[in-house]
């Protein structure tokens, strides 16, 4: 499970309760909502990471913890964590890699602006 | 599991679209278990996104040698959406709601709609489908429909077989049967072994209009089971809910047998819909609560009289926590892995002459447990709707 010391050594103190499998937060996720597929759910996710399963479907995940609020355990898909471990091991999706490049070089997602531009396209994860 | 699977799946792309299948080890893993945590191997994974595709996806099945499993939402709970080599049909996509009768109360439905989001819809109309499983913001209506889904309203409302008119079924040769009256007995409760609900006729109840609740401590199981008795006779019960000390205790609750108990009327002593709100949904979160407590295995006997006493007593006085839907005589003992005591439960259960599933079904968990009357009226049916054995291979008998 992804509860092994983070990359900057410390340690987490809170438990993350482990995933039961009841199925229970599936129509909160706002993935599992547009896509209709076990492994875009919340659950599904939490067993591919409890696998260890290095997939780039982690990155379709939201982050917005709508599942942890419903979950009846409280278990918290740690999108974050999965994708920094993932990003470790090389599985990257193209748009995070320029994302995150934006956001060390110039602060933001969107790559260069001006001041009031626009941007003309969202680098997502 | 294995990395690659054996099915070729390429002709089932042409048939429900290459978005809607795949051999990916993600999809696959996502659904070789159900919430029973029994696990199988998935050898690919459909997605229908129109009932009319289902019958195609059954006879590429039979020119391909493999078996399907129906899938709902996976939150059942003895293995019956769990592949065994099979390739799984995941009904999650057909979702259309509709037209409503609202006159004459009813509605139709795809397979995959999650009964939270049918009777969401139906609320501003002041109908609702009654059947409520702790479940219900997943469980889908064809899930429900195949495993005969009971819940925390059957005390009043029954079982999903009461709210059925009408079932479309796909059978194992894909042909397409529309069941009504006596013929939905080979449709409901039969855990997909006789084909897909892809579609189905539901009739609908009148939303109560008022609600309250009651929530009471007893002493013991002798005293509780006399206040049961005395709330069955009351017309405007809606729910009665029990849950054993060891079971109150892991929510928090005082370490007491309760009762948690539902009127459509002010008889209730609670009456903020809020503090209602929040008791259902501590009911609804029990089973995950007591799982992970180290309870995961989760039965649903079902018993009358002296016998659900017995077994209420036994549960007690081994440590057992228990809750279930006591005003129709369910009971959810849940226990470690591989506890001993779970054959011991069936043993007496049978002995007792109750059920060992009084909902949650058979599939792959109790199939060692159903008796030789059941195993031959499952054969039976088999004959007639898949005798080429493509559907649910393995579950029941
Ligand atoms: C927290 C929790 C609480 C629960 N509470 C209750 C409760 O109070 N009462 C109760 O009865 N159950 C309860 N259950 C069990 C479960 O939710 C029900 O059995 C539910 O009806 C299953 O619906 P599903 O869509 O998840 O079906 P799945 O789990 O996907 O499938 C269940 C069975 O039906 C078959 N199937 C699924 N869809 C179809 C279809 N369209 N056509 C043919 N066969 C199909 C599958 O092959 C399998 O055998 C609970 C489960 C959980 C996790
Ligand atoms: S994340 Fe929580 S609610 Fe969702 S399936 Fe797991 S235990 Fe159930
Ligand atoms: S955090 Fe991810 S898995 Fe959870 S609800 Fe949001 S999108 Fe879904």
């Amino acid at each position: 499970m992804l509860t092994e010391p983070t990359a900057d050594g410390s340690v987490e103190l809170a438990e993350n309760p482990p995933c039961i499998e009841c199925g229970l937060c599936r129509e909160v996720c706002p993935l599992f909502a547009v896509l209709r597929q076990e492994h875009l759910s919340p659950r599904g996710l939490a067993l591919l990471a409890e696998r260890e399963v290095a997939s780039v479907v982690f990155y379709q995940c939201t982050l917005c913890r709508a599942c942890k609020e419903v979950c009846p355990v409280g278990h918290d898909p740690d999108g974050e964590r999965v994708r920094a471990r993932l990003v470790a091991r090389g599985v990257e999706t193209e748009a995070n890699r320029a994302m995150i490049e934006n956001i060390r070089k110039y602060g933001n997602p969107f790559g260069p602006l001006k001041e009031g531009e626009i941007p003309k396209t969202l680098t997502c994860c | 599991m294995s990395a690659s699977p054996s099915a070729n799946v390429e002709p089932l792309a042409g048939i429900v679209g290459a978005e809607n299948v795949s051999t990916a080890l993600e999809a696959r893993i996502a659904c070789s278990r159900d919430a029973s945590g029994l696990e199988g191997e998935c050898l690919a994974v459909v997605w229908p996104s129109h009932p009319e595709h289902v019958p195609a996806v059954v006879e590429w099945a039979l020119q391909e040698g493999v078996d399907l499993v129906p899938r709902g939402a996976g939150t059942g709970l003895c293995g019956g959406a769990t592949p065994q080599r099979s390739v799984v049909v995941d009904l999650s996509r057909l979702t259309r709601i509709g037209p409503l009768d609202r006159e004459g109360r009813r509605i139709e439905v795809e397979a995959g709609v999650v009964l939270g989001a049918l009777n969401r819809r139906l609320a501003p109309q002041g109908l609702f489908l009654p059947v409520i499983p702790g479940s219900h913001r997943a469980a889908t209506v064809g899930g429900m429909i195949a495993t005969d889904a009971a819940g925390l309203r059957a005390v009043r409302y029954g079982t999903l077989r009461d709210w059925v008119e009408e079932v479309t079924l796909v059978d194992g040769l894909g042909r397409v049967h529309r069941l009504r009256g006596d013929a939905l007995s080979s449709a409901v409760g039969r855990e997909g072994v006789t084909g897909f609900v892809v579609k189905a006729v539901l009739k609908l109840a009148s939303l109560p209009t008022r609600r309250t609740v009651s929530l009471i401590a007893f002493d013991d199981e002798e005293a509780l089971l006399i206040q049961r008795d005395r709330w069955l006779q009351d017309p405007q019960l809606t729910a009665l809910e029990y849950l054993n000390r060891h079971a109150a205790g892991a929510l928090g609750w005082e370490a007491r047998p309760h009762l948690l108990v539902e009127f459509d009327s002010d008889r209730g002593d609670i009456h903020d819909p809020e503090r209602i709100a929040a008791l259902w949904r501590a009911r609804d979160g029990l089973y995950p609560v007591l799982a992970r407590r180290g309870h995961p295995v989760i039965e649903d006997p079902r018993l009358e009289g002296e016998a659900l006493q017995e077994l209420l007593r036994w549960l007690d006085a081994e440590g057992i926590p228990a809750f279930g839907h006591l005003g129709v005589g369910i009971v959810h003992p849940c226990f470690r892995d591989g506890d001993g005591r779970i054959p011991a439960l069936y043993e007496r259960v049978a002995a007792w002459g109750g059920r060992v599933s009084g909902e949650h079904g058979i599939g792959l968990k109790k199939k060692g447990w159903v008796d030789a009357a059941f195993r031959a009226e499952i054969q039976q049916l088999k004959e007639k709707y898949d005798p080429k054995g493509v559907l649910n291979r393995g579950k029941l008998c």
